[in-house]
């Protein structure tokens, strides 16, 4: 099969992608979005005729968000597709859809004052967690232990110029072991998940926090699999806390996954598992 | 996008033939290994200015420009 490859910067992941189609059998078309011109009138597929489908790989969720409709608008499937990567970039997005499908997530409040964003903070209780709802790898993520860290943290968002900022994501803070688990969702499959070890609370490998192979219990590998398929399937990575009760709480989902630091503590072979995966999905 | 001599190509090249030359590196001006299988967007690490570089093609030729910085919606 050919399969597209859509990115912006080719990281170990997209290397690992492109190895593994090789090694299949499969070829790898390269789409470099940053020296394309799309012309969103021209519905033609004629250039992705013979590409069975388009891995969406770009390390900008605007560019991926952007590439993927452009894709989907000339007819050519991609994972994940537009809207997966909509909902699975805004965190409030996300944890609607989760919370309305029953999924067990942390409480949440979304306000879009000052004073209704300490209002939410004082029925939660202290310590409450802040989150961009657009944003990565845990920056501008935020902590606040009293009312006074909540306002500075909460003056410091009203002076950003991005109007996302003015909408205040407060989430109970989840009193987690120093881990919290990343497991991959594959086309309604858990084939591999890390625990995240930080003495920090912020967990991202991005940050430092240590990845070890997780062995997650049947009733975390079932709730990530009912995640997954409430954001509508796909490839995913899906975050989960755990609580001092026993319970997992989803944090939050990404869709265009990275993970090397997987591959590099379990050895398993996620790339190969995706392409393999994918390639019978668009067979049918 | 693979390139060799003055020719565009989509898919691989044989291996064992370079189609990549050493190029210069637009920070310190030395030169700068590229790998054959290299692809356009791959980032390298200059080791003898730390540069960090970004492969391109700029009139059907390989080249390296400084690679761009880390935004607000990169990442995961």
């Amino acid at each position: 099969m050919i399969i597209g490859l859509a990115y912006d910067l080719l990281r170990a992941e997209e290397k690992f992608l492109i190895d593994a189609a090789r090694r299949l059998g499969h070829t790898i078309k390269p789409i470099f979005i940053l020296r394309r011109i799309d012309w969103l009138n021209d519905t033609s597929s004629e250039e992705y005729r013979d590409i069975g489908f388009v891995l969406e790989r770009c390390v900008s969720h605007y560019r991926a968000l952007s590439s993927a409709a452009i894709l989907e608008g000339k007819g050519v499937a991609v994972v994940n597709s537009y809207r997966i990567i909509r909902d699975c970039g805004d965190k409030l997005v996300t944890t609607a859809i989760l919370a309305s499908k029953g999924i067990p997530v942390p409480r949440t409040a979304v306000a879009y004052s000052k004073e209704k964003a300490i209002e939410a903070a004082r029925e939660l209780g202290y310590p409450v967690v802040v989150k961009p709802i657009l944003g990565s790898w845990g920056r501008f993520i935020a902590r606040a232990t009293t009312e006074d860290d909540l306002l500075d943290i909460l003056d410091f968002r009203e002076s950003m110029s991005s109007p996302h900022f003015k909408i205040h994501y407060i989430q109970q803070y989840v009193d987690k072991p120093d881990r919290d688990i990343r497991a991959f969702y594959v086309w309604g499959r858990v084939p591999v998940a890390i625990y995240r070890y930080s003495k920090r609370w912020k967990t991202n490998t991005a940050l430092g926090g240590r990845a070890v192979k997780a062995d997650l219990t049947d009733e975390q590998a079932e709730l990530i699999i009912k995640a997954g398929d409430a954001v509508g399937g796909g490839v995913l990575g899906i975050d989960l806390m755990e609580t001092k009760d026993g319970e997992s709480l989803v944090g939050e989902i990404n869709a265009v996954i990275e993970f090397r630091n997987t591959v590099q503590v379990t050895g398993y072979d996620l790339a190969g598992d995706i392409i393999k995966s994918t390639v019978e999905v668009f067979k049918k | 996008m693979f390139i060799k001599g003055d020719k565009v190509l989509l898919f691989e090249i044989p291996s064992g033939e370079r189609v990549v030359p050493k190029l210069k590196c637009p920070v310190c001006e030395g030169l700068v290994d590229v790998p054959d299988d290299a692809l356009e967007g791959e980032l390298f690490e200059h080791q003898e200015c730390g540069a960090q570089l970004e492969l391109v093609v700029e009139n059907n030729q390989f080249a390296l420009k400084i690679a761009e910085e880390v935004a607000e919606d990169w990442g995961e």
